[in-house]
């Protein structure tokens, strides 16, 4: 794999909050998901590859270019789509003045062209019937899918997107995933989410934080083989602490040491994750 | 019998480009109309389909530029540049209004107080105080993550920084400015005296931002308005006279901060960058 995004002992503390703890990872072209329990320090990772965040010490070199340089910093943000995690809008905007208020910031000033770049981040997310709509009518899903338009203007060589499928329907989390795959033919595309079908269904390579280091690196199909072994179906729930629960078909799932009378079964990318955070599960400290 | 005209190849290129005004677009339609061996030389392709749909869409579809953005491109201003002032939270939300009462105010009182002819300088003060306050208080909700719900995002594109700050902060600076500036004809006393705010609000504004580069522009502009009426204060209760702020000798002073701190918060600049390292 050829690197397009490198960090190395990133770190960064929020008062006597240790959020970055020397954390190390690279990934290259495609789409890589980045998985973590909250306040993992998902969004400081992205927020420090996307600029808007400078990071206390540590290294980051993304396309190349070096974030804590001024010169290549912008050069950095003239090649970047950045979804934040929770995007703020002018409510008394339509969704197309919106957009195009980004492309501006984005140095688009042929004002033709500006527009039909507009018009087609638009069309991308399925919106531009709504072009002259405020934003402030939006349900939550469209803000997430306006969002998310305004980070593919400029047809961006890397994409940060924070949870990006949060708030999306069945049916625009399947078309979401049709367009960042598309997109991750021949770009960098990284994602944090807390959607593991996402990450199985969409992302060539995972990345798992936790307390603010990456305690795994590779395919989903790797992560899913790190809870080979440890995945029982039984009839009975266990009586013991081990982490279960009941599935539709009434049997009990069980993480860890197999019960008596369990038999194995396959393991998915969830489980893999829940087994690499170790427990407890999800706690970040 | 007149030798049939056709359409110069060079013509025929810039329609099928798009590159011509709408007036000769119809006239070479007209002709293309009329002609065929005119229209077999133009190339009817996919190519040229797009962009003639593009140019019909963008005149259709373009959105109405906002009063506002219209008024400043009258005055010259760049397009792309109007509409990025136009989003200026500051200018968007109840500063102006304030501005406005806080401006109307003043000339009021100025008027009550100047029917006494003894105290007609003194019924200049409130003015006087208020002006230089009111672009600061546009500064501190023109740019930031707590008053920009758009920041973070503006925060990742190439303009970030420097470049949004400086261009919101002027612009509630001529806003202000202008607001104030309307006002002050209608103020009692001589011209001398009724514009003595111009350079305090100069100078007051050239320190909030100079301060903005090391800290948030709300503190900053905070800190100085504080500081600025607690200056009026201390004149008016200890030297007895409120109007020492705005002595010549004062306004030298004003002036000099002024040539001192715009050069100064131009070196700084990078720092209104949020990835820059503090
Ligand atoms: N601006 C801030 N000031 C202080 N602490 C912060 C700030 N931003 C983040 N933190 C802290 O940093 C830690 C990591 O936060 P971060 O937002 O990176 O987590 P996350 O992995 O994105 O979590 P989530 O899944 O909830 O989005 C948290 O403990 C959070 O409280
Ligand atoms: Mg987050």
């Amino acid at each position: 794999m050829n690197a397009t995004v490198a960090v190395r002992g990133l770190t960064k503390k929020y008062g006597r909050n240790l959020v970055l703890d020397g954390l190390t990872l690279e990934f290259g072209r495609g789409v890589t998901g980045l998985l973590g329990p909250n306040g993992a320090g998902k969004t400081t990772l992205l927020r420090s590859l996307a600029t808007t965040l400078a990071p206390d010490g540590g290294e980051v070199r993304a396309l190349g270019l070096d974030p804590a340089d001024r010169g290549q910093r912008t050069d950095l943000r003239r090649r970047l789509g950045y979804l934040p995690q929770d995007p703020g809008f002018y409510p008394h905007f339509t969704l197309f003045e919106l957009i195009e208020y980004v492309a501006i910031l984005k140095e688009m000033t042929d004002r033709r062209e500006r527009h039909r770049e507009v018009r087609r981040v638009l069309e991308e997310v399925g919106l531009s019937d709504r072009a002259k709509t405020k934003v402030r009518k939006l349900s939550g899903g469209m803000k997430q899918r306006l969002a998310l338009a305004q980070a593919l203007l400029g047809e961006p060589d890397l994409l940060i997107l924070d949870e990006p499928t949060v708030g999306l329907d069945p049916e625009q989390r399947m078309r979401f995933r049709a367009l960042v795959s598309r997109l991750g033919e021949n770009r960098t595309v990284l994602l944090s989410t807390h959607q593991t079908e996402d990450v199985a269904a969409l992302c060539e390579r995972v990345i798992v934080m936790k307390g603010g280091r990456a305690v795994f690196q590779g395919t989903p199909r790797e992560l899913a083989a790190a809870a080979s072994g440890r995945i029982w179906i039984c009839d009975a729930p266990p009586g013991d602490s081990r982490l279960f629960w009941r599935t539709a078909d009434g049997r009990y799932r069980v993480l860890g040491d197999p019960p008596p009378g369990a038999s194995p079964a396959t393991p998915t990318v969830e489980d893999g994750y829940l087994l690499v955070l170790g427990e407890p599960f999800g706690a970040a400290e | 019998m007149n030798r049939p005209w056709h359409l110069p190849e060079d013509l025929i290129e810039r329609y099928v480009t798009g590159r011509l005004e709408p007036a000769q677009v119809l006239s070479v339609e007209s002709h293309l109309a009329r002609c065929e061996p005119c229209r077999a030389a133009v190339p009817y392709e996919r190519e040229w389909l797009a962009a003639s749909w593009e140019r019909i869409e963008d005149l259709v579809d373009r959105p109405r530029a906002r009063p506002v953005a219209r008024l400043l491109r009258r005055f010259g201003v760049p397009g792309h540049v109007a509409t990025l002032l136009v989003a200026t939270p500051a200018l968007a939300r109840g500063w102006l209004v304030a501005v406005t009462a806080v401006t109307a105010f003043a000339v009021a009182a100025a008027h009550l107080v100047g029917r006494d002819p003894a105290a007609a300088f003194d019924g200049l003060l409130p003015f006087l105080v208020a002006a230089p306050v009111l672009p600061l208080a546009g500064i501190a909700v023109a740019y930031g993550p707590r008053v920009d719900p758009v920041h973070e995002t503006q925060a990742a594109t190439p303009l970030a920084g420097a470049r949004v700050l400086l261009l919101r902060a002027l612009a509630v600076l001529v806003t202000a400015m202008a607001l104030t500036g309307a006002a002050t004809p209608l103020l009692p006393g001589p011209p001398g005296l009724t514009t003595a705010w111009l350079l305090p609000a100069l100078a007051l504004t050239a320190t909030t931002l100079a301060l903005s580069t090391w800290f948030p522009p709300p503190v900053s502009a905070a800190v100085l308005i504080v500081a600025w009426l607690g200056a009026v204060l201390a004149s008016t209760e200890l030297a007895g006279d409120g109007l020492a702020l705005f002595s010549p000798a004062a306004q030298v002073v004003y002036g000099l901060a002024v040539a001192a701190l715009v050069p100064l918060v131009y070196l700084r600049r990078a720092r209104f960058d949020p990835g820059e390292s503090r």
